[in-house]
């Protein structure tokens, strides 16, 4: 064993041993930490590599829960198709709204970038609160249940566990190919890579498809565990939620924003029980985080080892 | 007559009312060594940058190995085999230095949209051997923010040359160096290129620079022409010297 395998190896064995006695509540914590691992990373396949703050990702993430919604509330489907189809249909209907909405965005860089992302996430929040028919409206799509094997909580944890590290496995193969160095050479200076025969503007597209798709993908995994989705998923303050994640674990890291997520998501379970100023407690608790290690919390890691 | 590997004709770029380039003419022969002089704002790099096609010209036409290229894109122009690098050093400082190279290569070989293999061990041998051209073999590992200013130039040169260009284009290859690396860094420059067949053309302020290694100058003032000929014939042109060379040497 190669000893940078070793973390990554140790989380899988922990991940796969954690449910062991774990009541419900706390393994569809879990879930939704391995959901927002999942979207944070891919998130930050664009920030941390890539050098593109995407202010809109809830986009994706939304557009891959409610396309599962939608897969799993189709009538007559059965529910062997329905296992199969899901999660594809999530990553192919977020990867194409992707693809639109970076078509546009990435003639753009830094800021304005940015702002043409957060600006096609508000319309498509608008749009799930008006096509009431398709969406529910204001009252978003609810009921929805893992379909046949992965029904209970337990089976659910594991086949997020399995998908999650699917995921990240693929993205991690992504960072490191030839493309994942062209992106980071990217970030660093685009206007070189232009000149080295690169048609930047298509490969730009290309990553922030291929983040879209991955970050629908955590979008349904949390769908069909929390039951349902709301238009509030689109909202632009779901966006920040990422971007907070990935800076808070360390955008350097591969992993950094997964471990930002689960930081993220028990510090606001552990918190939210305690007292009904829970935002506030939070903001405090991340501030200070974030003055403390501006690298990350993967930051001070690396600096220690 | 030996073939133009460059004709630029007529090329004229405006900015607003201003005329940044006004009709300029510029032929390089395949092999030469073609210096660009000029005042600060004479049009040197917006010249580089219009026939590069990062600005695209108002008028003018732009030939590149026979081929019009006139209104293609950079990464276009890349691709035809025209290299440059940049006044302002531009390496990727956060990939080490042989990453460097090797983003170069990949890009070259059309692998920079390969999403699943490791990038790690591809084009590494080739990519050390430029290195080791340009006399950074034993800072390969070395993140290539940290390398002193005058390493980066040359890494630049490697990141040029992994290309496989026939052109390089060079916007003040000495920028920021002490007088003696000058000299030092075009001397190897030269010889990299010469050794390739590698045609080239460079702006450049300092004369002992330029007249250590051009074998055609062309002067630029106010957008124009204002010269161009072998630097002995350059060098005794009254009006250059007035208005670029200062006194007479």
């Amino acid at each position: 064993m190669k000893p940078r395998h070793a973390t990554p190896l140790a989380a899988a064995a922990l991940l796969v041993a954690l449910p062991s006695g774990l009541p419900d509540f706390w393994l569809f914590i879990a879930v939704q930490v391995l959901a927002f691992a999942l979207y944070a990373v891919s998130f930050n396949v664009l920030l941390g590599y890539g050098g593109m703050l995407s202010f809109g990702h809830a986009a994706f993430f939304g557009t891959g829960g409610y396309t599962a919604a939608l897969v799993l509330k189709q009538p007559g489907l059965a529910p062997a198709l329905v296992l199969a189809g899901l999660l594809p249909a999530a990553m192919i209907v977020s990867g194409a709204a992707a693809l639109v909405i970076g078509f546009f965005s990435v003639r753009r860089a830094g800021i304005y970038f940015a702002m043409l992302t957060f600006a096609f996430q508000m319309l498509l929040y608008t749009l799930a609160l008006k096509a009431t028919p398709l969406t529910g409206g204001d009252d978003g799509l609810t009921g929805l249940k893992p379909p046949g094997l992965i029904a209970s909580p337990l089976a659910y944890y594991y086949f997020t566990l399995a998908v999650v590290g699917a995921g990240l496995y693929v993205l991690h193969r992504v960072v490191r190919s030839p493309f994942g160095y062209t992106l980071r050479a990217l970030r660093a200076n685009a206007l070189r890579v232009q000149y080295l025969g690169v048609d930047v503007r298509a490969h730009r597209l290309a990553a922030f498809a291929v983040s879209g798709a991955f970050a629908g993908l955590a979008g349904a995994i949390f769908a069909l565990s929390s039951g349902n989705v709301f238009p509030s998923w689109l909202d632009w303050t779901a966006s920040a939620t990422p971007v907070v994640m990935a800076v808070l674990g360390g955008t350097a890291s591969f992993l950094g924003p997964a471990l930002g997520a689960a930081v993220y998501v028990v510090l606001e379970v552990v918190i939210s029980g305690r007292t009904e100023y829970w935002p506030l407690a939070m903001g405090v608790v991340i501030m200070a985080l974030v003055l403390l290690m501006p690298a990350g919390l993967t930051g001070v890691w690396r600096k220690g080892g | 007559m030996s073939a133009a590997i460059l004709r630029v004709e007529a090329l004229v770029k405006r900015f607003g009312g201003l005329t940044a380039l006004d009709g300029v003419d510029l032929t390089v022969e395949t092999g030469e060594f073609h210096a660009i002089i000029g005042p600060n704002g004479a049009g040197k790099s917006t010249f580089f940058n219009t026939l590069t096609g990062l600005l695209p010209p108002d008028s003018g036409r732009i030939a590149f190995a026979g081929r019009d290229i006139t209104g293609e894109p950079p990464h276009h122009v890349a691709r035809r085999g025209v290299a440059r690098t940049f006044q302002i050093t531009s390496v990727f400082g956060n990939l080490s230095t042989l990453e460097n190279v090797q983003v170069a290569l990949l890009a070259h070989a059309r692998r920079s949209w390969s999403m699943w293999r490791r990038a790690r061990g591809l084009r590494a041998e080739r990519a050390q051997e430029l290195l080791g051209l340009v006399g950074l073999a034993g800072s390969a590992e070395q993140p290539a923010g940290t390398l002193a200013h005058g390493d980066q130039k040359r890494l630049e040169l490697a990141i040029a040359l992994a290309g496989e260009p026939r052109l390089l284009l060079l916007d003040e290859p000495t920028a920021g160096m002490a007088a003696q690396e000058r000299l030092e860094s075009i001397r190897l420059v030269h010889r990299i290129a010469a050794g390739m067949g590698l045609s080239c053309v460079f702006t450049e302020h300092d004369m002992a620079v330029v007249f250590a290694v051009a074998t055609r100058i062309t002067v630029m003032h106010q957008g124009r022409v204002l010269a161009e000929g072998t630097p002995a014939e350059v060098r005794a042109r009254p009006d250059v010297q007035q208005v670029y060379l200062g006194e007479p040497a």
